[in-house]
């Protein structure tokens, strides 16, 4: 049984429980797969809409303005990245102070829809080239 | 038309599409809701910048193993930056999110609707069953760990006792669903299969049996919608929203009549009132009630007042619910046939009357001519029931 009965506390009985299913298997679609093939060849693929020209990182199957199918996939120039943002971690998500602060980057391209989120190695500052350490995914990235 | 509210606009259908229903689809969710939204969009006649307000049906975010899936569909359903909203009662989504729809032009708020269904429900482990489990009174039913299927099979029981109904007149219902879905190119599954078929299959909980159950499957629906005079623009077939009916009954399982639909009743008699309808039986010339296990076609016919309490599965087996007969229900093969991705599957069901009242359902075309029709969904906690009435 999933549930306990956990006994008297102050004068009520209380259930115990996890809401879960016990695991999910995502689907990462047929543009995902590009992109994940993509990191493998240490290459960064995004799609490209044939009507409005709009490139798409991470690449999507459809346009989302002109709704039309998307077929073409083009691999992003390095020399056009840079980074957008980035923050500082100092606590966990359960509120533990980390060991070592870790920093997060959104990497994006000039000229391309969407970025990602990537892990920041070095000292984070504002432009510089970029350059990517480990195409594994979550890709980290550090600045030159 | 009689109606019992204060109405605007009157209503259209004027386009729909569907992606296959299958289990395991590659797409992600967002690509599901495009594919079909798109051709809904190409079947209407319009552009994505002709629609004013979007509506995304998707039943709890768990099965897709995302929150807040509304936001996360949005984009691939044509939702941003326009009013966008998502509507969730469970199993009765696919229809209220067109009943939503229907609203949103009705009451003069928008010329044009793009009402987008999607669920995948192959993503969850072990089962999507898993998922259900969350959904019950959490101090006094889900200790005994309640699923869904040995829940129906009490509700199937007393059916079938009330009104002393056999397994083998049961079996019927999944035998002509399984069949009409053979002529549907979007089905799942589809065959010819015997009354022996069902009753050899394997008893998951009886008095439920495999082939008693609608398959998992994944899938996305859509659906344009418009006011009189734009549906009259784009289209020379408008199919009509004339009656629309929902209501939840009691959500406690044990506190409710087992053997009849009541919820659906109460959501039928609005939308027949609606509609001006008084005798369906003789009214309706084609139906979709839903279908996810074969017994809640003929409860569900019974709660459409089509046939008396424990009739239904006579009038089944005279042959009055088959493609040729005279109230042909689920010509689409319904879910058991076509599948069960939850809010896609009531869209279905709503977009199956649209093209049968429109004459453009192939080879799933009933054979008699229809200028009426109905579907209906029903879920939530078991007590959400919503209609939609359709005429030509």
């Amino acid at each position: 049984m999933s549930w306990e009965k956990e006994g008297k506390e102050g004068s009520l009985l209380k259930w115990y429980d996890i809401m879960e299913a016990e695991k999910y298997e995502y689907t990462v679609g047929p543009a995902g797969e590009r992109f994940f093939q993509g990191l493998k060849e240490n290459k960064i693929i995004g799609s490209k809409c044939k009507k409005c020209g709009k490139v798409y990182l991470p690449p999507r199957i459809y346009c989302e303005d002109c709704f039309t199918k998307i077929e073409e996939y083009v691999e992003l120039k390095l020399d056009d990245a840079y980074l957008d943002s980035f923050t500082t971690i100092y606590q966990d998500d359960d509120g533990q102070k980390l060991a070592e602060p870790v920093h997060i980057g959104l990497l994006r391209f000039k000229g391309v829809n969407g970025g990602l989120f990537c892990y920041l190695e070095g000292t984070p500052k504002k432009g510089g080239r970029i350059r990517v350490s480990n195409f594994n995914y979550p890709l980290r990235i550090s600045i030159e | 038309m009689k109606v019992n509210i204060h109405l605007n606009k009157r209503v259209a259908v004027i386009g729909a599409g569907m992606t296959q229903f299958r289990r395991r689809i590659l797409e992600t969710p967002q690509e599901i809701a495009w594919e079909a939204s798109s051709k809904a969009l190409e079947e209407a006649g319009l552009e994505l910048k002709d629609i004013e307000c979007v509506v995304i049906g998707s039943a709890p975010d768990a099965f897709d193993g995302v929150n807040l899936k509304g936001e996360y569909l949005s984009h691939g359903s044509g939702g941003i930056r326009k009013p966008s909203s998502r509507v969730f009662v469970g199993g009765a989504t696919g229809v209220m999110a067109a009943i939503t729809g229907w609203y949103h032009v009705a009451s003069g708020m928008c010329n044009t609707v793009l009402v987008v269904a999607e669920e995948k429900m192959s993503p969850a482990r072990p089962h999507p069953q898993s998922v259900f489990r969350y959904i019950w009174d959490p101090i006094l039913e889900k200790p005994l760990n309640p699923n869904l299927i040995w829940i129906f099979a009490m509700e199937m029981h007393r059916y079938m006792a009330t009104y002393g109904i056999k397994k083998e007149e049961i079996a019927l219902v999944s035998v002509k669903n399984k069949r009409n879905a053979a002529n549907n190119p979007y089905a799942q599954l589809g065959g010819n299969i015997t009354v022996d078929d069902v009753l050899n299959s394997e008893v998951l909980v009886w008095p439920v049996q495999l082939l008693d159950i609608s398959p998992v499957s994944d899938g996305g629906a859509a659906m344009i919608m418009a006011s009189e005079d734009v549906a009259r623009r784009y289209s020379d077939t408008p199919i009509w929203v004339d009656g629309v009916g929902w209501t939840l009954d009691n959500t406690e399982w044990p506190a409710r009549d087992l053997a009849y639909a009541r919820y659906l009743e109460f959501a039928a008699r609005m939308a027949y009132k609606m509609a001006g309808i008084e005798n369906p039986y003789k009214e309706l010339d084609v139906i979709e009630p839903y279908d996810p296990f074969d017994y809640k076609e003929l409860h569900h016919i019974e709660g459409l007042r089509i046939a008396q309490r424990g009739e239904a599965p006579k009038l089944l087996k005279e042959g009055v619910f088959d493609i040729d007969g005279d109230i042909p229900s689920s010509p689409s093969g319904g879910l058991l046939g076509v599948g069960n991705p939850i809010a896609a599957a009531g869209l279905m069901k709503v977009i199956s009357i649209y093209w049968q009242l429109k004459g453009t359902a192939g080879k799933m075309q009933v054979k008699k001519p229809v200028h009426t029709g109905l579907a209906q969904a029903w879920g939530d906690l078991m007590q959400a029931s919503t209609v939609i009435i359709m005429r030509n």
